[in-house]
């Protein structure tokens, strides 16, 4: 996922009806006092240093750390500090779309979680950055809760029918993260290794971490397939 | 002879589009029945559970204009404008051919622009002057 929002040259992307319409609404914003420009700025500094390579240490720190994992599913929200996320930030209330309880969810060899939300697109951002454009399309929220195999193996996970699937529908109230089994191969692996292979995926739930794929290895994704041009 | 991953993708959106068609007319009818009622009743946004056909599901980061979208939405929620709440709403209320006829963060923006017209904090005629005149200012940086 892009963790570092890049700013592609103006002349490349072609003017978007969009893009006229937020600009316009900030800059109202901003000269009426509504917010200020440097609210943006800090908002924005906050926003692109989310990534989900938290929920990957958080993992491989819980696979090294019973006590951690302990505290981890006791309390996500309070143990997030751990790593270095305060779920207050930035505004010292949270975010105004993120303020909540985080609960991470515990694979285990019977038991296989997944995260979606149904009804919109909630999403922990503040351990695992910004969702993946699929995470909220109709599509994945229509089928997850009730075609979760079919799915998962549409992302190329497929779970032998005696491991339970529960699919968790995040809210406004609730946001989750899946921690997955640690895979094999990996003994003797300290922290960042172990964290490395954690990808975003395997903390929504539809992928499963192995030995041998990285986060690095992970296709970047293209920028801009494009929401934003009419078609 | 081998299919083309775009000759994939038509077969896709065809597909897409066989939903069986059974639409009763509506048009203010003297009376309904009561599973109808709870029909029209249903709300637009809780698909959870409605059978869609496989699509292909894509990666792509944020555009700069749909983080920044996110961003005005968030900074008007952090000063005390609205909140997540009221924003999911009236992306809700924007009615089905909007809610899924636009991409996700145009929902956002659209219904951003709302709140303020609605609050009295912007006039439309303000609204518009603005859209003209960034647009204006941007496609001159672009030319």
């Amino acid at each position: 996922m892009s963790t570092t929002h890049s700013h592609a040259p103006l002349e490349e992307s072609p003017l978007t009806e969009f893009e006229v319409l937020e600009l316009a609404v900030r800059e109202l914003a901003i000269e009426k006092g509504l917010f200020s420009a440097d609210d943006h700025r800090r908002f924005s500094e906050w926003a692109e240093a989310r990534t989900y390579t938290v929920g990957s240490r958080m993992t491989a720190r819980s696979w090294l750390d019973p006590a951690f994992k302990e505290r981890l599913l006791s309390n996500g929200t309070e143990t997030s500090k751990e790593v270095g996320v305060d779920w207050l930030q930035p505004t010292g209330q949270g975010t105004p779309s993120d303020y909540t309880f985080f609960y991470v969810l515990e694979n285990t060899p019977k038991v296989h979680n997944v995260i979606v939300c149904t009804l919109c697109s909630c999403y922990p951002r503040p351990v695992l950055g910004m969702s993946p454009d699929w995470y909220r399309t109709p599509n994945y929220r229509r089928r997850m809760v009730r075609w979760p195999r079919q799915v998962l193996a549409e992302f190329g996970l497929h779970l032998p029918p005696d491991v339970e699937v529960r699919v968790h529908d995040s809210n406004q109230k609730s946001r989750f993260m899946v921690m997955p089994m640690r895979p094999e191969g990996t003994d003797g692996w300290n922290e960042d290794q172990l964290a490395a292979i954690v990808t975003r995926d395997c903390l929504i739930g539809v992928a499963l971490p192995r030995a041998d794929v990285t986060a690095s290895q992970v296709p970047k994704q293209p920028k801009g397939r494009s929401g934003g041009k009419k078609r | 002879m081998a299919t083309t991953s775009t000759q994939y993708d038509q077969l896709q959106r065809q597909a897409s589009n066989l939903s069986p068609a059974d639409r009763l007319p509506l048009d203010s009818p003297y009376e309904i029945s009561n599973e109808l009622y709870d029909a029209l009743r249903k709300v637009l946004h809780d698909v959870g559970g409605q059978p869609d056909t496989p699509v292909p599901f894509t990666e792509k980061g944020e555009e700069d204009w749909e983080m920044n979208t996110y961003l005005t939405c968030e900074c008007l929620g952090w000063r005390g404008v609205w909140n997540s709440e009221e924003r999911r709403r009236r992306e809700n209320d924007l009615g089905a051919t909007q809610y899924f006829g636009l991409p996700y963060y145009a929902r956002w923006i659209t219904v951003a622009a709302k709140a303020l017209v609605d609050r009295g904090l912007i006039t439309t005629d303000e609204l518009g002057q603005k859209i003209d005149e960034v647009r204006t200012r941007l496609e001159r940086k672009r030319s």
